[in-house]
């Protein structure tokens, strides 16, 4: 994708369920795989990266997209500690953080 | 100094080949560093040389261990490495086992010295003292910094150089003892400890207590009324005449049992076992381990929502800590799966 899009209208949205495996997926989109086991290796995409429970993230779906795609996992996801958890790599591993 | 020669072990996984699926892979020598390879051929630099990567599926090793290692160990003799490197490992057991299998293999039966990474609490890890084992986190977030002191070991002792003590060079104590003299005395050396401990300063003990884990409880429940409670006891309630014959101690498993329609547990169709406290009185009355007659009453008053219908069952009594935790989280997955609010755990 960033490939054949480029990276600068590319965000990616994750929908992890653990701070850990939130923290993995973000580095591995921002500064490489950290586990070197796959193809992002030692490749650094530096794409903006957010949890889909994010609130900023959140208030861009309609109501009904979000009720009938988030609420569940709402329900049994620690939204807040997995948006910061992926806020944290974003900030710490793409320039401009926030900005782009 | 001259570049050393390595093997890498990973499984299938680390080796970017796969997951569960690709957990049954033969064992397979890749030329050269693939996958978390590539990784330790930049942290040994211009000083050492990964040669090949050894794949390992990891139910291929645990469940067919003679084959896999005499695929191992015939690789390693075409090989000849200085050194032995296997994963990090992490917190995955098969994983952890067939990296101590590996370095088991090279250092024991072919003489080449082996180091390996993974959690401390890996199964991998009491296996063997052949090899040198590096503790790392229980994730592969870890991996840079394991990887990075695997490089660092490696290079040390593929050159024949000694390793200091594990609290110096940072890997696990292997319970190995080595003559040599203090530059001072015992005595002096406990005075000093004593005066730094009375100061509130840092010393380092020569006999270490391993301490208890601290487990930090959980957020009270916010409102009673609204929530669904569930019953688990490790006091070995069990139905009369014991059908999943659980273990009156070092058990290693848990039994769930329904209470759905029950307003007590009675004498006649509930039993007790348990090897850790005298369980006549609650051959009895088993509510005074499991107090469902009380919860009734409370859920009668209003004042819980619900019980879960299930509660969960086993004896707490000489079970590994290891085997305790993984209960606790299968019961813990249960619980959140059917949105349970808190759980009742009446200690025996």
């Amino acid at each position: 994708m960033a490939e054949q899009h480029g990276t600068d209208n590319l965000v990616v949205l994750l929908g992890t369920p653990t701070t850990d495996s939130s923290q993995l997926y973000a580095q591995t989109v921002t500064e490489g795989d950290p586990t070197w086991a796959g193809p992002l290796a030692g490749i650094a995409l530096q794409l903006p990266v957010y949890h889909v429970l994010d609130d900023e993230v959140r208030r861009q779906f309609t109501a009904n997209v979000a009720d009938e795609q988030l609420a569940m996992a709402e329900l049994v996801l620690e939204g807040e500690a997995l948006s910061e958890a992926v806020k944290a790599v974003r900030e710490a591993t793409t320039p401009g953080g926030e900005g782009r | 100094m001259s570049e050393i020669t390595v093997v890498h072990y990973l499984n299938q996984f680390f080796a970017g080949i796969g997951g569960e699926e690709a957990a049954n892979l033969p064992i397979q020598v890749q030329e050269g560093p693939v996958g978390a390879s590539r990784l330790l051929q930049n942290h040994l630099g211009a000083q050492g040389k990964v040669l090949a990567t050894l794949v390992g599926g990891d139910n291929f090793v645990n469940e067919h261990q003679d084959e896999a290692l005499d695929a191992i160990r015939k690789a390693l003799r075409e090989l000849s490495p200085a050194v032995l490197i296997a994963g990090p490992a992490f917190d995955a057991g098969r994983y952890g086992v067939a990296c101590a299998l590996v370095g088991h293999v090279a250092t024991h039966d072919l003489r080449i010295p082996s180091v390996a990474a993974m959690y401390p609490e890996n199964p991998g890890a009491a296996l063997t003292r052949d090899v040198i084992l590096v503790p790392t986190s229980d994730s592969p977030r870890d991996m840079d910094r394991a990887v990075a002191q695997l490089a660092r070991l490696a290079l040390k002792i593929g050159t024949g150089g000694e390793l200091g003590p594990a609290s110096t060079e940072g890997y696990l104590p292997r319970g190995i003892r080595r003559p040599g003299v203090r530059v001072k005395p015992g005595y002096e050396r406990a005075l000093e400890m004593l005066r730094a401990k009375l100061a509130g300063e840092a010393f380092a003990t020569e006999m270490k207590v391993v301490g208890y884990e601290q487990v930090a409880g959980a957020p009270p429940v916010k409102h009673l009324q609204n929530a669904t409670l569930a019953l688990i006891t490790t006091g070995g309630i069990v139905p009369k005449g014991n059908p999943d014959r659980l273990v009156r101690g070092g058990a290693k498993e848990w039994y769930r049992y329904s209470i759905e329609g029950l307003d007590r547990l009675d004498a006649t169709h509930w039993d007790c076992v348990h090897r850790g406290f005298y369980i006549e009185t609650v051959k009895e009355n088993p509510n005074y381990v499991l107090p469902l007659d009380v919860l009734r009453q409370i859920e009668g008053q209003g004042d819980v929502k619900s019980l879960y219908p299930w509660f969960f069952s086993t004896s707490g009594v000489g079970t590994a800590v290891l085997d305790a935790r993984r209960m606790g989280e299968q019961m813990g997955s249960e619980l959140r799966a059917a949105r349970v609010d808190g759980a009742l755990l009446v200690a025996t």
